[in-house]
């Protein structure tokens, strides 16, 4: 059975809305579920390439900074056109790839030196294509370097985390149009992961079961927030979305680390992608969003408890006063109206 | 180089760039002049908003009439409801409650102003005062665990699009929400391990340093805080340890007043009104039964309001990690904001 949200309060008032608190993070959520916003009431313009001379368009290959893996036709040289997924290193880094970490106080104050590395994968040829418009295999060819690539970081012991995530449209943060994926490798574990692993961790030591495999579980059974399932991936809206239509995927296997993925399961994750993204992209007219992959720390070993998964925020409200101070979000719609607004998207071929 | 710091409350870690640093001129703050719907917060239309909670007016006029400085009513649109019963409960796997709460906005000038420093240094007075009284007075409602304390400036900060009137807003929460809990968390460890105020550490440190300070007073100061996540991001902290907004003396209120009206005309001049978002950060309502759960709060606790201008855009890295990369560091903001002339 689906959840019925309680419509009475007090006197018969109407509650409009029901807060929910995420089983992972402890954050706690308030969903609109009595008078939601409806799918067309978010306000969307379509996004508009600007075309102009693009550093990632074939041709223009000197633009960037030297080549660092590509798929390619086995006739052309790194650095020439000839390639089907291209990756760089960013040109204007957060941090950078020379050097030993120095860690060090001042005062009460904790620092180091920014060492990192931080690439660029660009995704296919067209500048006008993004990430939805790709075929299956294509999109599978880009996510099989996300893999290459993490597991050839990996191999630096300055890195304890490796996040990949994408940018889609201005309003997210994209500053090149031209469809791409950034990645970077941190000499720390971020904040945010440190969070949800030892969420994770709490919920395992109290149930012995992984919350991500229960939460598919429940997802299955109520199925009212499922957008999208085939063999080895389900995206559905999660229970306490932050945002409007924002939207998980996550592998049905139990696997904590991202580069672990095999190829069979690669082919799946690039259905499941193009699924989503493309019903988001009919949908909503082209929103921008942000995904990220959401994976375990390096050389960490293996978690019981954790399992990866990736994240898609679309960029639709903003962010207020409220919600950054506190933590406490407030979305104005419901993940089983956003669901079910996706699964009747009629996702392009 | 780029540096990694790391922010001694909460262990959050930010990247600065220190190369090719972003001076205000860089931000190019744009504004298009939209006409704004006839103001519900102006004196003379107090029929339009929800029945006045509390004003400060003049004797002898009346409630919900002219004759205000400061006045308190109910959100138009409110995110929680004041009505009903907690009623928390399990769904499944899930937690769910009913999002009972307070929402309340202080409308800070009967003037249709749209900043703070537009106000005098008595008038921003009586704002203070009037936010706590109304703080107070929500914790009495034992329903609510947190009272935070906003404002959003600007579209991109969330402000409406009808008004830009000048107000504050409240919101009293069932639960304590988790960067709050983060925070309370952070200077609690921290105070273990070192029986001080990681607050009153941080202050002590950027006085004695001097490089981060924007304004310093008697009893309050301004700084740009050493792990900035944004460009000119402002800490205002009070030099004397206190863990609760509402127990502040008069002569904190005084300079809590001066500060802030110097400090959004300085950022309002610097970067051309650029939108930004503040909110206190105070202690949260103290009534739990668990013994000693409390037990340090008073003394490992500071109040403090975060200003957090919203001139850059937070992309998918920021939202994925709690990892903010900030172009602008913090000593050349906290130099610029010194330097500029009002």
């Amino acid at each position: 059975m689906g959840f019925k949200p309680h419509l009475r309060g007090e006197g018969g008032k109407k509650i409009m809305s029901q807060l929910r608190r995420d089983p992972i993070t402890g954050r706690w959520v308030e969903v609109a579920i009595s008078n939601p916003k409806k799918c067309d009431e978010f306000d969307m313009k379509p996004q508009v390439k600007k075309g102009g001379t693009c550093p990632f368009c074939p041709g223009n290959e000197k633009m960037t900074p030297p080549e660092i893996e590509a798929i390619r036709d086995i006739k052309t040289r790194p650095d020439t056109p000839g390639w089907t997924v291209r990756v760089v290193s960013n040109k204007f880094p957060a941090l950078k790839i020379e050097g030993e970490i120095d860690k060090r106080g001042i005062g009460m104050f904790d620092m180091s030196n920014g060492i990192g590395a931080h690439e660029v994968i660009v995704e296919n040829t067209d500048h006008n294509k993004d990430l939805a418009d790709l075929t299956q295999d294509e999109i599978s060819a880009v996510i099989s370097k996300y893999k290459s690539r993490s597991l050839d970081l990996e191999n630096d012991a300055r890195f304890k985390y490796i996040l990949l995530f994408k940018n889609h449209g201005e309003a997210a943060g994209a500053s090149l149009e031209h469809s791409h994926t950034q990645l970077v490798a941190l000499p720390i574990v971020p904040k945010r992961v440190k969070e949800e692993l030892k969420g994770a961790q709490n919920y395992f030591k109290y149930r012995e079961r992984c919350v991500f495999c229960d939460m598919i579980a429940q997802e299955q059974q109520e199925k009212e927030r499922i957008i999208f399932e085939n063999r080895n991936f389900i995206a559905f809206c999660p229970f306490v979305s932050r945002f409007p239509f924002e939207m998980w995927l996550l592998p049905k296997a139990h696997s904590s680390e991202f580069k672990s993925i095999d190829d069979s399961a690669i082919y799946d994750m690039a259905g499941a992608l193009k699924e989503i993204l493309s019903r988001l992209k009919l949908r909503l007219n082209d929103p921008a969003y942000n995904f990220i992959i959401h994976t375990g720390p390096i050389r960490d070993g293996i978690y019981e408890e954790y399992h990866w998964h990736l994240e898609i925020m679309p960029k639709l409200t903003n962010v207020a006063g409220f919600e950054w101070g506190s933590g406490l979000y407030i979305n104005p719609t419901s993940p089983e109206i956003t669901a079910k607004c996706l699964r009747e998207a009629c996702a392009a071929k | 180089m780029p540096e990694l710091r790391r922010d001694p409350v909460i262990g959050r870690w930010v990247i600065i760039s220190t190369e090719r640093a972003k001076r205000p001129n860089d931000f190019n703050i744009e504004h298009t002049d939209e006409p704004e719907m006839e103001c519900p917060f102006c004196e003379g239309h107090e029929k339009k908003t929800p029945t006045e909670i509390f004003a400060i007016r003049k004797p002898g006029t009346k409630k919900d009439t002219p004759g205000w400085n400061v006045r308190v009513v109910p959100s138009i649109s409110p995110k929680f409801k004041i009505e009903g019963e907690l009623d928390r409960r399990g769904v499944g796997m899930y937690d769910v409650m009913n999002p009972i709460g307070a929402h309340e906005v202080i409308i800070e000038s009967p003037r249709h102003l749209t900043d703070i420093y537009q106000l005098s240094e008595l008038e921003i007075q009586d704002v203070i005062n009037t936010s706590i009284y109304r703080i107070s007075e929500l914790e009495k409602d034992i329903r609510f665990k947190y009272c935070l304390l906003f404002k959003n400036h600007g579209l991109k900060a969330g402000g409406s699009k009808k008004t830009k009137h000048l107000r504050s807003q409240l919101i009293a929460t069932p639960v304590t929400p988790t960067r709050v809990k983060e925070e309370l968390r952070g200077s609690r460890f921290y105070f273990e391990y070192k029986e001080r105020c990681v607050f009153c550490d941080i202050i002590r440190q950027e006085i004695e340093t001097g490089a981060r300070v924007i304004m310093d007073t008697k009893t309050m100061a301004a700084i740009a805080p050493f792990a900035s996540r944004f460009p000119f991001e402002i800490w205002i902290m009070p030099k004397i340890h206190r863990a609760d907004f509402m127990n502040m003396q008069t002569d904190e209120i005084k300079d809590l007043a001066d500060v802030l009206k110097a400090v959004f005309a300085k950022l309002s001049k610097a970067l051309n009104d650029p939108p930004y978002n503040y909110m206190l950060h105070t202690a949260p309502f103290r009534r739990s039964k668990r013994p000693g759960y409390w037990h340090t709060i008073e003394e490992d606790y500071h109040w403090h309001i975060e200003v957090m201008p919203r001139i850059t855009q937070v992309a998918g890295f920021e939202w994925g990690s709690g990892f903010y990369i900030n172009p602008t560091p913090p000593e050349e903001a906290a130099k610029y904001l010194r330097e500029v002339m009002l």
